[in-house]
């Protein structure tokens, strides 16, 4: 056994690291709220090789395996880059058939979005808003069309939220049910990523703060009430990024166990994120109420995410049905 | 990254599972349903289980050949740890000596203790406690009272200690007492070998709220110890105790083993359950089940992760203690669910046939928040030893002990 990230992939995230630090920010996450743009943006992304991690070389891509994803999108959500690699990884599962389409994904030339729930009238979705070509299940068929695109006012504008009608739809597979579940559980792996990135953000700043802001004639750090509170956000930190590593892998080597893994990174990813970035605000006291302060951003990000690609009570049925039915072994 | 036994870690596991299936006739099991035994009602089993592991090379995996260890890997110690499970033996009946004493008698005995005691101890031909909490004195452990006084070649202690989990049936135990009270609490403390059943030495049980006696009070009157069964130097206990329960916190929850019933039992226990109750309470009842498994996989896997940075030769350190908060939380989750599933039967101590597994453990865990460290106390280790936040103002470092008795150390 070995559960380690091994050496390409810690290269790998300290390069993703650098990247984002230079390209994305808090700060962007802040002006996009007020109508800026994405930071890195679809074309960065797509020059540094991120939205083809996973799709196959021959498709102009990189074909790593999804855990390298993993990797470079916990990075990204420490810095609440937009847009995401959730699109990403679950557009290439699903133009798996579709190589033309796949390379316009992955050198960035055609703007796509994955939709939730009907095309005729869609869920909110990640990306959607700035999207040209949108994927989605149409009756079990795989369809991918254009559409009409009705944002809703942003809580967290980095992503891209808005709901689709397809205007126009071309057939990619007939019975696409499963590959469908399959996308969507890894686009669930890829945003629990980016969440695990978040919080561990956000536990990083309030123990910063911590070390340093004084009251009472002691750093608030000293007080337990404080100390516990940011304890458990990291050991929460800490579960997630297990789960995190575990899901990734088993979809890259072991995908029946990727439903349990999933729902289960997903589920942890929600309340974990949540509980980090609350966290940052209560130990920051007034300045982290405030609209400079960037610890609203990390809980605008968590209080979105909660609700995308299942929220924490689906996943916890899944993983509750899939244990009962023997999904964890003998 | 990979889950798998490597071809080597396969071969051992099968000698594993042929050496347990070889002895099974001489190894306590646990029936279906039962989580643990009780070692004042079978303690000659118990010792005899462990002996004939040792016997077959499955105890004491990591410990050193020259005192009756395999000199294994931690990765063949966890699959032993793994099979042993899967073959449903109960927890050996030196858990306490084999994580806790003989650690401390390895880093800080004289060579001749180590010849006398470790091979003994992993045999389970002496059954070992440890002797540090008392009345006064948990949490804040330095703050004990027992002493130790020199008198010539010998030791004489005098003193209570309290929650000896297993001293009922001990040979010896590592006790720490006070044998300089005019220096800080810290600094006048020391270590020693005691022989259970010398002179002076009293047991008492104590039931715990679950109505079980697994710890006990021990009473010190002017029992004598050899100055030859120090460990350590004189004032030097503190340093030896802190090898004690480092170990204690690897220990408990460390590596991904499961504090309680392990998830796929529990999920078993779903299976069975969910169809009896109303459909509306099965959706609210999925909920619980699919946090605590969602609990009890989040501390597994990060135990796997503490597991391979471990065999890779990294040094175990205070982190350890966020494994056994993370897991004490997924067992509370586990049987708090497990029990609930129960329907009607959940307020009673046991189901109408007898069942009582779910209800003992509901009422066995609020211990383990408290023992080895309690959730407050590990909160604190994490915050200031790995998040490196500033520890609290403490008054009690510098003076003299003597001097910060409530009863003005004239006792
Ligand atoms: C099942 C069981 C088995 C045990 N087995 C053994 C054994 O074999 N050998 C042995 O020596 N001991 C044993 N113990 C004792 C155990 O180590 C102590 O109970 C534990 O360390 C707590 O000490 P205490 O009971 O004195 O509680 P206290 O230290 O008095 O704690 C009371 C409360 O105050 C809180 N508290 C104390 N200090 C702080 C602080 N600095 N910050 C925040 N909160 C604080 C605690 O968290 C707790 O909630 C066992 C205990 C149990 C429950």
């Amino acid at each position: 056994m070995n559960f380690d990230l091994d050496d390409d992939q810690h290269a790998f995230a300290a390069g993703a690291r650098d990247f984002f630090r230079g390209s994305a920010s808090p700060a962007a996450a802040r002006a996009g709220l007020e109508g800026g743009a994405l930071e890195p943006g679809r074309k960065s992304l797509a020059d540094i090789g991120f939205l083809g991690i996973t799709v196959p070389e021959s498709a102009g891509g990189s074909g790593r395996p999804l855990l390298d994803l993993a990797v470079v999108a916990e990075q990204g959500g420490a810095v609440l880059a937009g847009p995401s690699l959730v699109t990403a990884a679950r557009a290439a599962v699903l133009l798996a058939d579709a190589p033309d389409l796949a390379a316009q994904l992955a050198d960035g030339s055609t703007a796509f979005a994955v939709l939730d729930g009907s095309v005729e009238g869609s869920a909110p979705s990640v990306d959607a808003a700035d999207a040209t070509l949108f994927l989605g299940l149409d009756g079990g068929a795989l369809v991918v069309g254009e559409g009409e695109v009705v944002p809703g006012r942003p809580l967290d504008a980095t992503r891209g939220l808005a709901s689709v009608r397809l205007t126009s739809r071309r057939v990619l597979a007939e019975d696409a049910g499963e590959l469908w579940a399959r996308a969507r559980q890894v686009g669930a792996v890829v945003m629990a990523a980016e969440d695990l990135g978040g919080a561990d953000r956000c536990v990083q700043l309030g123990v910063a703060y911590a070390q340093e802001r004084e009251a009472f004639g002691r750093r608030i750090g000293s007080y337990q009430a404080i100390k516990h509170l940011l304890v458990d956000a990291w050991v929460g930190v800490e579960q997630l990024r297990s789960l995190v590593w575990w899901a990734a892998w088993a979809a890259d080597c072991n995908p029946a166990e990727l439903p349990l893994a999933a729902s289960a990174a997903k589920a942890c990813a929600a309340t974990t994120f949540e509980r980090a970035a609350s966290t940052l605000i209560q130990v920051h006291g007034g300045i982290g109420f405030t609209w400079e302060h960037d610890a609203h951003l990390f809980w605008r990000r968590a209080k979105v995410d909660r609700l995308l690609l299942g929220d924490e009570a689906e996943h916890l049925d899944a993983v509750a049905r899939l244990a009962v039915s023997g999904a964890l072994g003998a | 990254m990979d889950f798998d036994d490597s071809p080597d870690e396969a071969e051992y596991r099968s000698r594993v599972r042929a050496a347990l299936q070889q002895h099974a006739d001489e190894l306590l099991r646990l029936a279906p349903g039962q989580e643990a035994v009780d070692a004042r009602l079978q303690e000659a089993e118990m010792r005899r289980t462990q002996r004939v592991l040792h016997d077959a090379g499955l105890v004491g995996v990591t410990w050193p050949r020259e005192y009756g260890g395999q000199g294994g890997s931690l990765l063949e110690q966890a699959i032993v740890g793994q099979e042993l499970a899967r073959f449903r033996v109960p927890a050996l009946i030196n858990h306490i000596g084999m994580g806790m004493c003989g650690p401390t008698v390895i880093g800080h005995g004289s060579q001749d203790q180590r010849d006398r005691y470790l091979a003994r101890l992993l045999r389970a031909d002496d059954v070992w406690c440890q002797l540090f909490s008392e009345p006064a004195s948990g949490s804040d452990l330095a703050a004990l009272r027992t002493t130790a006084v020199r008198d010539g070649d010998d030791w004489v202690v005098n003193g209570q200690k309290v929650w000896t989990t297993l001293a009922h049936v001990s040979d010896y135990g590592i006790l720490l007492t006070r044998t300089d009270p005019e220096k800080p609490k810290h600094a006048g403390l020391t270590m020693f070998v005691v022989d259970m059943h010398a002179p002076g030495v009293t047991v008492r049980p104590l039931r715990q709220m679950g109505g079980q006696s697994d710890f006990n009070e021990v009473f010190f009157d002017d029992v004598r110890i050899p100055d030859s069964e120090r460990l350590g130097e004189p004032g030097e206990g503190w340093r030896v105790a802190l090898t004690t329960l480092m170990n204690e916190r690897v220990t408990i929850g460390g590596a991904g083993s499961a504090i309680g019933s392990p998830v796929e039992e529990f999920a078993r226990h779903a299976k069975e359950r969910l169809p009896e109750l109303d459909a509306d309470r099965q959706v609210l009842a999925r909920q619980a089940v699919g946090r605590a498994v969602v609990a009890a996989l989040g501390a597994r896997y990060t135990g796997y992760r503490r597991l391979t940075v471990l065999s890779q030769g990294g040094i175990p350190g205070p982190e350890a203690s966020a494994g056994k908060l993370a897991g004490t939380e997924a067992a509370h989750l586990m049987a708090d669910a497990g029990v609930r599933l129960l329907g009607d039967d959940a307020v009673y101590a046991a189901t109408a046939d007898g069942d009582d597994r779910w209800q003992r453990t509901q009422s066995w865990l609020p211990g383990i928040s408290i023992a080895g460290g309690t959730d407050q106390v590990l909160r604190n280790i994490l915050g200031e030893r790995v998040l490196g936040l500033p520890s609290e103002p403490r008054l009690d470092k510098t003076a003299p002990f003597s001097a910060g008795r409530s009863d003005g150390g004239t006792r």
